[in-house]
């Protein structure tokens, strides 16, 4: 090898070495503070277990302790700044306690309400978690729901980001408990209260309206029937079920085993359900290709007209918008109940205008 | 002779019946036998249906369960016939009706029609079906025309442009599943073969070139005989060799085509139910392709029948179940013809 070849190489050795010090700063410990870890006394300095830099205050406020849906206990020193939203029920339920203006970023579904939809996406969450994008947000706190993967979690966790994760909730209960966490975490607690007392009426109000009705519709909920021998139904245990039960109905996904299952079309012809709700109308369902399908036109609901589209956000985004969801579904479950109550107005016309015909 | 093979066509025409009962009387709801015989018996006289009777029994017989019978017998007789013609005109043992690039053709149109957004209701039901055809006959046609050599279809050349094409075919498909994240479950069925559509309205759809294909195909048994000997000398023996093989490829690439629309991509029944039918009957194909067809909807009206009971109430798709039996089925044939090399 000749002498000048033999230089290079070296040179070229000696910079490589240079450059790896030059890398990015050393990251402090991601790993969440650990169960047994005592809470910090209020007086004392807080203890800032998070890798991004926040802007330490001066005077000390309190910090904010809280453990998240999968255990981890997570510390704030103060109520979160820069929040990326990765789910659409997280990003809904920040901008209805008033935190809206503390959030930096969502995922691409958040489109909820229309100021969330103007804030920069992080990308889809289908494929692979956008790490990098979330990363260059430099949140100070990243939300997610149980569409992120536990795997997920620890990667943010990994690349320095305190994470929130939020079971969805099961009942109304859980929706307030969720509200309340996120408003813990925006220092939101006045209006998330506010929030949680209007919700509570408006379910009320449904409940007393009920209280003496007697006949409970049996409704098909279809998620998707692009098999039409095998449509996806919610099944037990699910947010809809639970939500067409509290309308004083009763579901025909129910007499499936699994929350999210596919119902054969014998099933469906055999239990012949009162009403049909298509939750699959935002992908252009109509009643009238319901109609079309075979061995359906024999179905009561068919035959009675009671082919109704319908709006899955209502109900499959577990976030404030679930109470409305309620409403509406009440509304077409019994419209001679409902469609004279105020609360018809502001549900979304073109789903009640097709019960409540003036 | 004649009672050997007259007893051939009772035996498949009778397993074949038995089959049809079976798919009949199974289902996610359980029919009782009575109930079904009633109906069935109402529906033949053209009687009324007892009034006692509920009324969803009627509409899951003659509405659901009926067509689909229908619907698997018509597309297991399209794979079984073409199968066999197939394999008499390659003359080789490992033909199977998706040689010359149907069933990637078929996937490509199917995926394309439902990657490509168009507006809900557009074709209705039929769009899906129409599209996998269409990709189908094409696919086949231009093997064809890039097999031609100086006027002559040689096999060789003929199953070259159909690896060639199928594979082109296949990694556009995989690439428009991957950009359609929403779409693609339902483009993952068709080509396991689970996506049979529901209903009367396929099955009269599919009919006519059903009908058109399967009666190429029966009309060309003797043709297939000569075809046996080679081309050389089929052409001495007075048959228009060249002629007789583009007729019945094309004869079996429509059956297959039409088949394969409907009901997605199902495997091994082309290639496995003329070797039974050899096995037990002998190689004459004017007796080989009837009964592959009686074999072939046998096969797939049984396929589906596990595919419906295996893991119920949850429906595998049949190219599953069709697959799961071939393959080993296949791999016994080939160790058993390895000694008797050809």
């Amino acid at each position: 090898m000749s002498r000048k070849l033999f230089l290079f190489l070296q040179v070229v050795l000696v910079a490589a070495l240079a450059l790896s010090a030059c890398g990015p700063a050393a990251t402090p410990t991601p790993t969440p503070v650990p169960p047994t870890a005592t809470p910090v006394p209020p007086t004392a300095t807080p203890v800032p277990p998070t890798a991004t830099p926040t802007p330490s205050p001066t005077p000390t406020p309190q910090p904010i302790v809280l453990t998240d849906g999968l255990g981890n206990e997570i510390t704030l020193p103060k109520p979160a700044q820069r929040i990326v939203a990765l789910a659409p029920s997280i990003t809904e339920s920040l901008f209805a306690i008033g935190a809206g203006k503390q959030v930096v970023a969502r995922d691409d579904n958040s489109k909820y309400p229309p100021e969330a939809a103007a804030l920069p996406s992080v990308g889809a969450l289908w494929n692979s978690l956008p790490l990098e994008a979330i990363v260059a947000q430099q949140p100070d706190l990243v939300v997610v729901a149980a569409i992120t993967s536990p795997d997920d979690v620890k990667k943010m966790q990994d690349a320095g980001l305190t994470v929130f994760w939020q079971a969805n909730p099961k009942n109304f209960d859980d929706l307030y408990k969720n509200l309340n966490d996120l408003a813990k975490l925006t220092g939101h607690e006045k209006e998330a209260a506010k929030l949680i007392a209007q919700l509570q009426e408006r379910v009320q109000a449904v409940k007393d309206a009920l209280a003496d009705v007697q006949d409970e519709p049996l409704v098909f909920y279809e998620l998707d029937a692009t098999d039409p021998s095998k449509p996806w139904t919610s099944g037990p245990g699910t947010f809809v079920s639970r939500t067409i039960q509290l309308a004083k109905g009763r579901n025909v996904g129910d007499v499936l085993d699994k929350p999210w299952a596919q119902i054969s079309t014998e099933e469906l012809v055999k239990s012949n359900p009162d009403m049909i709700l298509l939750a699959d109308a935002p992908y252009g369902v109509t009643p009238e290709a319901v109609a079309a399908r075979a061995g359906w036109d024999k179905i009561k609901a068919v035959q009675d007209g009671k082919v109704y589209p319908f709006d899955p956000n209502l109900l499959s985004v577990p976030g404030p918008r679930l109470v409305e969801g309620l409403e509406t579904l009440a509304v077409m479950l019994h419209p001679d109940v409902f469609c004279a109550q105020p609360l018809v107005n502001h549900l979304e016309q073109n789903l009640v205008g097709a019960v409540c015909k003036p | 002779m004649k009672t050997r093979w007259g007893r051939a066509f009772w035996l498949s025409a009778g397993l074949l019946v038995l089959a049809i009962g079976l798919s009949v009387t199974v289902g996610a709801v359980p029919v009782p036998l009575p109930v079904l015989a009633r109906l069935l018996w109402a529906g033949l006289s053209g009687r009324a249906v007892p009034a006692s009777l509920p009324a969803y029994y009627h509409t899951i017989v003659f509405d659901l369960r009926l067509p689909h019978t229908v619907l698997m017998l018509l597309t297991g007789a399209a794979l079984g016939s073409s199968g066999a013609a197939y394999q008499g005109v390659f003359r080789n043992p490992l033909a199977d009706p998706y040689l010359l690039g149907i069933a990637s053709g078929a996937g490509l149109g199917a995926v394309l029609m439902l990657a490509i957004h168009r507006p809900a209701g557009w074709g209705g039901v039929l769009a899906l079906p129409v599209a996998a055809f269409v990709g189908a006959v094409l696919t086949v046609a231009l093997v064809y025309a890039l097999a031609q050599v100086e006027g002559r279809l040689p096999t060789t050349t003929l199953i070259l442009a159909g690896v060639a094409i199928g594979s082109l075919a296949s990694a556009l498909t995989s690439f428009l599943m991957l950009e359609s994240e929403g779409t693609l479950q339902r483009a993952i069925t068709y080509l396991m073969g689970g996506a049979p559509l529901s209903g009367w309205q396929p099955v009269l759809a599919m009919l006519p070139y059903w009908l058109v294909g399967q009666a190429g195909l029966l009309l060309s048994g003797h043709a297939l005989n000569v075809l046996q000997f080679g081309e050389e000398q089929a052409q001495h023996l007075g048959l228009n060799a060249r002629r007789a093989k583009a007729l019945i490829l094309a004869a079996a690439s429509l059956t297959t085509a039409v088949a394969v629309a409907f009901a997605g991509i199902i495997g091994f029944i082309g290639l496995v139910v003329p070797h039974v039918v050899r096995l037990l009957w002998g190689e004459d194909y004017r007796r080989e392709v009837p009964l592959s067809l009686l074999g072939g909807a046998t096969a797939l009206l049984l396929a589906d029948l596990l595919a419906r009971t295996l893991l119920a109430p949850r429906v595998l798709p049949v190219g599953i179940v069709t697959a799961l039996f071939g393959a080993p089925f296949f791999l016994w044939v080939l160790r058993r013809a390895r000694p008797t090399a050809t």
